[in-house]
């Protein structure tokens, strides 16, 4: 390896207050610039592995690293500075509907301005203008100035994704950014990540529960089960069986987009 | 897809609006500070005074506390009789004052308009007013708490009402029942928790309001705070104040966890 | 309904009629202890009728010179009462809550509930003395309880909200204080600030009784009136505050339903 791993896991295990297994012990690297998508039952520990990268969920033993640098276990300002690189997207949005779209979009910027502007809501204009190329290349500059809770499902997950985007960060975390939306906007959504992906070159780590969208979006994927890595390789090499495998079942109708679609 | 969509323009805030609430806040504001005359020249002649006044009020007086007895007992049956009675007298305002219950246009306006001038005057108001009819005493009070009692009920309740389903109601009435039939075996039992609830909420701050009426000569404890306080006999009052505290707060954490598992 | 089928009645009726027959039972006892007999309450109608004759006609004229202003000042208390409840409570009200700061929530809980347990009048007894007799103390005493309940219900509107876009900030990187600012405090400004006006309102009937121990406001200018059996005056005093009260219960209960569209 010639390059460093934009994101780096060493034997982490994550065991929750109530004694519950998040990750058992997963060793993984991913390369800066790639596209995973990791996938799994529920349970299997996809949210505490993308949590463990930003330090949300702080692992109980091993290590995950970012660029080199170990993600604190602690809150403050180290873990801050660290999470400035890191964008992420929630499945249920996590915008506040009260503020306008814009607003939203800057608290991307946080970390990057002195902390009295941002108290104050003054943000430089060099700040300003990030957020609202951010906007632009969710396609949504015109709803700038909206109450962010007055857009549809689909806006609201772009104005998540433009908040992401405005950190300029490194890696952009997506935990299931598309299970609340209807499979059009889902397909839209997906899009969206795999152009950023490769026009800005973020290293980015998509939580999916679907396997069609799995394969057809993902260049590398990783399988969980359990809180381990059961599976992780190329998209398109991964077999029906290799997904029994990941499931521990067969996979049915409720697995796949298309077939929620049809039903 | 090719140029970025314009920008648009952030709306302008409404200035008026704004700039209007924030000054009227202020001048009110200053206008009630000029009205409550603060003065720091009085506040530090009476400061000293003040002062030793406190310092004599701990400890309390514990020797005089068989002298409280019986008016916290009486405290107590002035709150138990203007809960019962005003409890009573509630169930019919709230009904006629609820809309989807109340048998005519013109029936509900006054009771409505009835309802809402009871709660304009505070409880010693009441109290005041029904000293000077009957005559200092315990019946004074009773009386003020039950118009205090049914502004309180008849409030919340009838908005329960307004709450139910009207299904169960309509049937009867569907099926030739009579208006009182309606309510007694459509409308009220649905309400009914919510009715015990209230009156208890209603039995708590009665009590918390028993123990000031005798401020005002309408029984109870308030005449013996009023007594001592009026001759500056603080270590009493302290011990008067302290035993209010402890009745009202058994009384609430009772009456609170019964409403608790009603509803 | 099938033939085999008894109506059983339900369990709580006999629970029911037992709670019902010992409420009539001490009331009874307590209606008969504060001597509430029969031959009173009969007595009732006619006395209140015989007082409320007084009454008419109300003396507007001690209404306009003596009353206005002292409700003027119960006014002005309740209004610095609640800007003093509103001040301190906005930062308890985000500190008193459990799913922010589970560890200082129990403490902050601890001193709203105190401050809750004084009524008014009792905590202006103690400040009559203090701070000396008048308005100033009136709004202290109605500052110090509305602190106590804002904060209680400010902190309840507080563990109400979707923590979501919390944690959205600090995973940009936000620290807990500009979380607070971008993520908890618009969600819950506008419930608040319509506590604060229902709180107004409340304060306003709280600090018109105060004048009864010396703490300013109308409730002395009553209490005078009554006392020395001046009932035409009282009647002014009940008519304006009512008519006073009743306009901004309408204005206040204005401005909160725009708040809380």
């Amino acid at each position: 390896m010639i390059r460093e791993a934009a994101i780096r896991f060493e034997g982490a295990r994550v065991v929750y207050p109530n004694g519950a297994v998040g990750l058992a012990s997963v060793d993984l690297s991913i390369a800066p610039g790639e596209f995973v998508v990791v996938v799994g039952s529920s349970g299997a520990g996809k949210s505490t592995l993308l949590r463990a990268v930003n330090g949300l969920t702080p692992l109980s033993a091993g290590s995950v690293a970012v660029q080199g640098q170990p993600v604190p276990r602690s809150e403050g300002r180290a873990l801050r500075r660290l999470r400035a690189q890191v964008g992420m997207i929630f499945q249920d949005f996590r915008i506040t509907r009260r503020l306008t779209v814009m607003t939203n979009v800057l608290v991307g910027r946080v970390a990057h301005v002195p902390a009295w502007r941002a108290m104050l809501n003054l943000w430089p204009a060099a700040d300003r203008e990030i957020a609202f190329r951010a906007l632009e290349r969710v396609g949504i500059t015109d709803k700038a100035w909206v109450r962010a809770g007055d857009l549809s499902g689909g806006q609201q997950q772009r104005v998540g994704i433009a908040r992401a985007l405005a950190q300029e960060p490194a890696i952009i975390l997506a935990d299931e950014p598309v299970a609340s939306l209807d499979p059009v906007t889902t397909h839209q959504i997906m899009r969206d990540l795999v152009r950023i992906n490769q026009e800005l070159g973020i290293t980015t780590v998509v939580n999916l529960h679907f396997l069609d969208l799995a394969r057809r979006y993902g260049q590398r994927i990783v399988g969980l089960r359990n809180g381990e890595v059961v599976y992780d390789g190329r998209a398109e090499s991964v077999t029906q069986e290799d997904f029994r495998h990941i499931y521990g079942r067969d996979p049915d109708a409720g697995d796949v987009l298309d077939g929620q679609a049809a039903r | 897809m090719s140029d970025a969509v314009t920008r648009p323009l952030r709306p302008a805030r409404n200035w008026a609006l704004i700039i209007g609430a924030v000054t009227a806040v202020t001048l009110m504001t200053w206008w009630s500070g000029r009205g409550i005359r603060f003065s720091l020249t009085e506040l530090a002649c009476n400061l000293p005074g003040g002062r030793r006044l406190l310092v004599e009020s701990w400890p309390p007086e514990f020797s005089f506390f068989p002298r409280l007895l019986a008016p916290l007992l009486e405290t107590l049956q002035i709150a138990v009789v203007g809960t019962v009675i005003g409890g009573i007298l509630a169930v019919p305002v709230a009904v006629l004052a609820a809309r989807n219950l109340t048998p005519g246009f013109l029936v509900w306006f006054v009771d409505r308009n009835f309802m809402n001038i009871l709660r304009t005057l505070p409880d010693l108001f009441w109290a005041m007013l029904f000293a000077a009819a009957v005559g200092f005493g315990p019946i004074a009070g009773a009386l003020a708490l039950t118009v205090f009692t049914v502004a309180v009920i008849s409030k919340l309740w009838s908005e329960s009402l307004e709450a139910i389903d009207m299904g169960v109601p309509e049937a009867v009435r569907a099926s030739g029942g009579s208006w009182l039939q309606m309510l007694q075996f459509g409308a009220i039992p649905q309400a009914l928790p919510h009715y015990v609830s209230y009156a208890l909420y209603a039995f708590e701050l009665n009590v918390r309001a028993s123990m000031i009426l005798g401020l005002v000569g309408a029984g109870g404890i308030g005449m013996v705070l009023e007594t001592q306080r009026s001759t500056f006999e603080y270590p009493r009052v302290t011990l008067i104040v302290l035993s209010v505290l402890v009745i009202v707060l058994i009384i609430e954490q009772v009456s609170e966890s019964i409403r608790r598992r009603l509803i | 309904m099938t033939p085999g089928t008894t109506l059983q009645p339900p369990a709580g009726i006999g629970w029911a009629t037992r709670v019902t027959l010992v409420i009539a039972f001490t009331f009874l006892i307590c209606a008969w202890a504060i001597d509430l007999t029969p031959a009173a309450l009969a007595n009732l109608p006619r006395q209140m009728a015989m007082v409320l004759s007084f009454f008419y006609p109300a003396d507007m004229d001690y209404g306009w010179s003596r009353v206005l202003p002292a409700l003027l000042e119960s006014i002005h208390i309740a209004w610095i009462g609640t800007i003093i409840g509103a001040a301190i409570s906005l930062p308890l009200a985000l500190l008193g809550a459990r799913t922010l700061f589970p560890r200082i929530a129990r403490l902050v809980k601890l001193i709203s509930a105190t401050a809750r347990a004084f009524p008014e009048i009792l905590l202006a007894i103690y400040f009559v003395p203090i701070v000396g007799l008048g308005a100033f103390a009136g709004a202290l005493a109605i500052g110090i309880s509305s602190v106590g309940m804002l904060t209680k219900l400010g902190a309840e509107v507080v563990e109400s909200i979707d923590m979501g876009p919390v944690e959205a900030v600090q995973a940009a990187g936000g620290s807990r204080l500009l979380a607070l600012r971008y993520a908890v405090v618009p969600q819950v400004l506008p419930e608040i600030v319509a506590h604060w006006l229902f709180r107004f309102e409340l304060n306003i009937r709280a600090s018109a009784v105060l004048g009864v121990v010396g703490a300013g406001g109308v409730g002395g200018v009553l209490l005078n009136t009554l006392r020395y059996r001046h009932f035409e005056k009282a009647a002014a005093v009940l008519l304006l505050t009512i008519v006073v009260v009743l306009i901004i219960d309408m204005m206040s209960g204005a401005i909160r339903r725009r708040l809380l569209r």
